[in-house]
């Protein structure tokens, strides 16, 4: 693997008395896509809120771009560069497709760049253009997950992390969101996909990490762990 | 008494009313807190625009924007300082806070202030359009109260720190994911709280007496006009008190002052059972 832009090692987090991870490495190669799969319950929406600093690590580092975050609040981790698309895409009811964008770019004073970060989305995903004024959380689950990943690019984050991009969608439409991801990609963006669908997942990562209860299993690119017979017993049904 | 007259007093007095709860609604609907609070703080923006005025002779609606900045000062220290602390814990525990942050307020403004009705006097004269009388201190009271409750209703819809304030309200993770802070947020929505009950107050005192007693009926009625209006909007606030301020005009008329705020309450049970959201649905702050 090339160089990593976020490197996380033996980290532990969990909530109240609870430890969810306990001892997690991981690497994200810079500009490129990793994925994080593993079963439901595994640790993987727990690890990304640990990163996102909604949750505090309570052991092991986690560094971006050389820098240690871990137990930073959220705003200051998502100032440094890194955005958290949540799972259940988590609009805000009640605001506009437009809205919700431009709360993307809360942190940001830069306005006619956001007005330009604005258009990208726009051009990237034409029907939240369409819906700009609708209401966000009244679009149809594939147009809410597009509404969350253009909200999550107006940071204009160094790395952009997704929980569950194929939740509860058509497979037409994860593979048009994931081609998405790709062309984002290609702009020089980082990009960390969680998936509990692995076939997904390795469709579009480069690099993978599987989780299994709070710890890492089994790490390498997605073209060799795709040929592996655990993975491909336990992830894929094959 | 000519029909037309008690429909504009009504009127008047329901700008004032919605000027009362339109901070008590947002406070209730982004925090979930009932503030206690609110009825002290109208009386203390009444009672500081009429020292301002008697004492230095300063212009009240000049008295108005620096009142109502003091009081945003001091709704937002207290939300950051104390209510922050409980702001997750049910209902009845923020509640039991503010109800004994009022009794720390009301009693200090007693002791310091005295309960002495006190109203700034005008004298503008009134005015006589198609057999309407009408004060023009009452006309100018309304016009700022719409004001208010119109500028509030711009900052909520269009502005970063209003779009902020929807986005905690409704889902306070996924705001702090966007870089909001939460708590900061929180205790800017109770100083606008505050700055709006400030903001009334002066408005109050220009148009009728005030003193300390008022502080629960001000209260009871910012909650009274919220269950009618339906709450967590500005334009809910803002149909609930002029609902409430015409109803209890044609009450006094028909049944007698003395029984006007009794029904203000049996209409709000009336509604509690027929429609629980009040007149106008929730659906973001607006």
């Amino acid at each position: 693997m090339s160089e990593a832009f976020l490197t996380i090692q033996s980290l532990q987090s969990g909530y109240g008395d609870v430890q969810v991870l306990w001892d997690i490495s991981v690497a994200v190669e810079h500009g490129g896509i990793t994925c994080i799969v593993g079963s439901n319950g595994a640790g993987k929406t727990t690890l990304l809120r640990t990163i996102s600093g909604l949750l505090k690590p309570r052991a092991g580092s986690i560094k971006l771009a050389g820098e240690e975050i871990g137990g930073l609040a959220p705003d200051a981790i998502l100032t440094r560069g890194i955005a958290h698309v949540p799972e259940g895409r988590r609009l805000f009811k009640g605001l506009s497709v437009h809205d919700n964008l431009l709360l993307g770019a809360y942190l940001r004073r830069d306005t006619p760049e956001i007005e330009s970060d604005l258009n990208f989305v726009y051009d990237l995903f034409p029907i939240l253009k369409e819906r700009r004024r609708q209401d966000a959380t009244t679009l149809s689950g594939g147009e809410q997950q597009m509404c969350a990943i253009g909200r999550g690019l107006l940071s204009r984050p160094k790395l952009l992390m997704i929980d569950e991009l194929s939740l509860g969608l058509a497979p037409r439409l994860v593979e048009k969101l994931g081609d998405a991801l790709i062309e984002i990609n290609k702009t020089g963006l980082t990009i960390l996909l969680v998936e509990q669908d692995v076939m997904t997942a390795f469709d579009i990562a480069r690099h993978a990490f599987v989780i299994e209860t709070g710890r890492v299993s089994m790490a390498g690119t997605t073209a060799d762990l795709g040929q592996n017979a655990r993975i491909r017993e336990a992830y894929m049904g094959i | 008494m000519d029909l037309l007259q008690i429909l504009v007093n009504g009127i008047v007095l329901g700008a004032l009313y919605a000027c009362i709860a339109v901070g008590f609604s947002l406070v209730w609907g982004v925090l979930n807190v009932i503030n206690m609070l609110h009825g002290s703080f109208i009386i203390l923006g009444g009672y500081l625009t009429f020292f301002a005025w008697f004492h230095l002779g300063v212009d009240p609606i000049l008295a108005l924007p620096a009142v109502a900045l003091l009081l945003y000062a001091l709704g937002y220290a207290l939300q950051y300082l104390f209510i922050n602390k409980v702001v997750t814990s049910p209902v009845l525990t923020t509640l039991t806070l503010t109800f004994g942050l009022d009794m720390i307020l009301y009693n200090l403004m007693t002791v310091y202030f005295t309960a002495t009705p006190r109203r700034v006097t005008l004298d503008m004269g009134s005015a006589d359009i198609l057999g309407v009388v009408m004060p023009m201190d009452r006309v100018l009271g309304m016009g700022l109260a719409f004001f208010l409750t119109g500028l509030l209703y711009l900052v909520m819809r269009g502005s970063t720190i209003g779009r902020a304030i929807v986005a905690v309200r409704m889902d306070r993770q996924a705001a702090a994911l966007m870089g909001i802070r939460v708590n900061n947020i929180y205790a800017i929505t109770f100083g606008i709280g505050a700055l709006m009950a400030g903001a009334a107050g002066a408005v109050f005192a220009m148009v009728f007496p005030v003193t300390t007693n008022l502080t629960g009926t001000f209260l009871g009625k910012a909650f009274v006009i919220c269950v009618i209006g339906g709450l967590g909007s500005v334009p809910g606030a803002l149909v609930g008190g002029i609902a409430l301020g015409v109803i209890e005009s044609f009450a006094g008329f028909l049944i007698g002052p003395q029984h006007a705020i009794t029904l203000g309450f049996v209409l709000m049970l009336v509604l509690l059972v027929v429609k629980p959201t009040g007149l106008i649905g929730v659906k973001g702050y607006e």
